[in-house]
């Protein structure tokens, strides 16, 4: 589903600070699975997750979405892929302070031009989904970090995109809600979803419902 | 050189113009001769990072050579009381043997200049850059004539000494004179140039809506429409400044341009040299509609430039009407001053 060829990502080129964060990496992440990105801080982890998820490009190499080359599309093309193929769940929930649980959740949605009504049933039924329908209407600063974090779910899910991409999801998740997590994740895949993870929680990578465990180390995978 | 804030502005916008442009040259040869889409070569990522900044910084450029044709012309007219024997801007591109050179360069910039963005909004609307290739190698040719024309353009000004003595447009387009292509022109016989005018106009505005209406027949809608400018141009000569100055023997394309006026000749030069770049632009477009990335849009997007330029046609017909019906002048019988 999605292929990366010899994907190379070099910051601050040419520069004395040249770094670089991936070096000819070759992957291929199969359909409706959970993949996890497993590595140290440093590995290249996140660098890799942008480039699969087209929030940045890679320096040489081509990334493949079903077949169709997508690194080399014009920045219009690839926000279209973006907003209608990927949901992004981020390492802090990166709520909007000042506006309700609901309109963030909704707000994804608002350039695709969706009707506000179909958009608020589609947002209502996600967070009933995860127990905070209850919240749609506080403002986001009130909410636990628990909730904080499933509104973020229910946010990247409101274009109903075909890969979950998460990174460092249980960064700031206590145990319990660690696991509540990876029991959403396991709905998203029963659901056909494919979903890429970046962690290097056990909890995460252990999990029984993981199909594939892939090891950065260096900007490079490891056999 | 006189400097006048008009000269400093044209200047400037040509030494800015020449500069971006020769930065586009450089990656555009670039692209040129190393893009290759289907790599996933360093350079060819760099290549499709710089085409966007490329491609930005040279709308605004030749955004900037389509003002520049009327901020020249303005300059021109501005500059008329400080030479002695100059009534409007044609006496003072008469000034040195530069002035109308470079109009005539800012003229065909401008129609390549505008071709080239009617090419870039269209490579933009596909997903795998389908007109790069064809974008850059028109860059390539337009870029020489763009610095051709600082080079005279900064001739013309730095060359400008207040101290001359210079024809009017009385003299330079008067059909009494038996030499120079302003007075050929002025002395084409009027009515027939009338009839000559409206007929190609008709034909013109028919074929632009029978294309409009039926997808057919596009080049020959482009090659009328460049007919038809040069055509207009030479009516505005022969017939058209004749009902504006209600004078049978003032044929100046350059004073319908001043106050007493109303500024007509700027909005019928607008009129006509938009319609004339978006005619071409049906031509130019028109061998790419099969491309797989553009198939969805561009059929809509060259009728769209057809209609552009039949309305804006349409309009410079309407206003040289409205000129020739509102006129005192009459003009009955062959002009023979």
């Amino acid at each position: 589903m999605i292929e990366l060829v010899n994907v190379k990502k070099v910051f601050n080129a040419g520069n004395p600070s040249e770094f670089s964060a991936l070096n000819s990496v070759n992957l291929f992440i199969e359909e409706n699975q959970v993949t996890v990105l497993k590595g140290p801080s440093g590995s290249g982890k996140t660098t890799l997750l942008s480039i699969v998820g087209c929030m940045s490009r890679p320096s040489a190499g081509r990334v493949k979405l079903q077949g169709r080359e997508i690194t080399s599309l014009p920045e219009r093309f690839l926000t279209d892929i973006r907003r209608k193929t990927f949901g992004f769940i981020f390492q802090q929930p990166n709520l909007i302070k000042g506006i309700s649980v609901l309109d963030n959740v909704m707000l994804p949605a608002y350039p695709l031009g969706e009707k506000r009504s179909h958009l608020k049933i589609k947002a209502m039924k996600g967070l009933c989904e995860l127990n905070i329908a209850n919240k749609a209407a506080s403002k986001v600063e009130w909410l636990s970090g628990g909730e904080a974090q499933r509104a973020s779910i229910v946010r990247a899910l409101i274009n109903d995109p075909h890969i979950i991409i998460a990174d460092e999801p249980t960064a700031h998740l206590d145990t319990k809600l660690s696991y509540r997590f990876m029991e959403i994740i396991e709905k998203f895949k029963a659901e056909g979803k494919t979903v890429i993870i970046t962690s290097h929680d056990p909890l995460v990578y252990e999990s029984t419902m993981v199909d594939r465990v892939v090891k950065l180390r260096d900007g490079q995978i490891e056999d | 050189m006189i400097l006048h804030p008009t000269v400093i502005a044209n200047l400037l916008a040509a030494y800015i113009g020449s500069g971006m442009v020769l930065y586009a040259v450089f990656y555009g040869v670039q692209i040129l001769r190393h893009w290759d889409i289907q790599s996933g070569h360093e350079l060819q990522l760099v290549l499709e990072r710089k085409t966007y900044l490329i491609s930005t910084l040279l709308s605004y450029v030749f955004g900037l050579q389509l003002l520049s044709l009327f901020l020249y012309i303005f300059t021109a007219d501005s500059l008329t009381p400080l030479f002695v024997g100059a009534m409007c801007a044609a006496g003072t591109l008469n000034v040195d043997s530069f002035g109308y050179p470079t109009l005539v360069l800012k003229i065909f910039n401008f129609i390549l200049a505008g071709l080239w963005l009617v090419l870039n909004y269209a490579d933009n609307q596909g997903y795998d850059y389908p007109l790069i290739k064809k974008k850059y190698l028109l860059l390539a040719v337009v870029a020489p004539f763009i610095l051709l024309e600082t080079i005279l353009e900064s001739a013309y000004f730095l060359s400008m000494k207040a101290d001359v003595i210079t024809s009017c447009c009385g003299s330079l387009f008067s059909s009494e004179r038996v030499t120079g292509i302003g007075s050929e022109i002025a002395s084409l016989p009027a009515l027939p140039m009338m009839w000559i005018f409206y007929s190609t106009m008709f034909c013109t505005l028919l074929c632009g809506i029978f294309f409009y209406m039926k997808g057919l027949g596009g080049y020959l809608y482009a090659a009328l429409s460049l007919l038809m400018f040069i055509i207009s141009l030479v009516s505005i000569v022969s017939f058209i400044s004749l009902y504006i100055y209600e004078l049978p023997t003032h044929h100046c394309p350059f004073c319908i341009i001043m106050e007493e006026y109303n500024y007509i000749g700027y909005l019928l030069y607008i009129l006509l040299f938009g319609a004339v770049v978006s005619g071409i632009g049906v031509g130019a477009l028109l061998p790419f509609r099969q491309v797989e990335s553009l198939q969805a849009m561009l059929g809509g997007f060259i009728r769209n430039l057809a209609l552009t330029s039949v309305i804006l046609y349409a309009a410079f017909t309407a206003m040289v009407s409205y000129e020739i019906v509102s006129s005192s002048l009459v003009i009955a019988y062959e002009v023979v001053y």
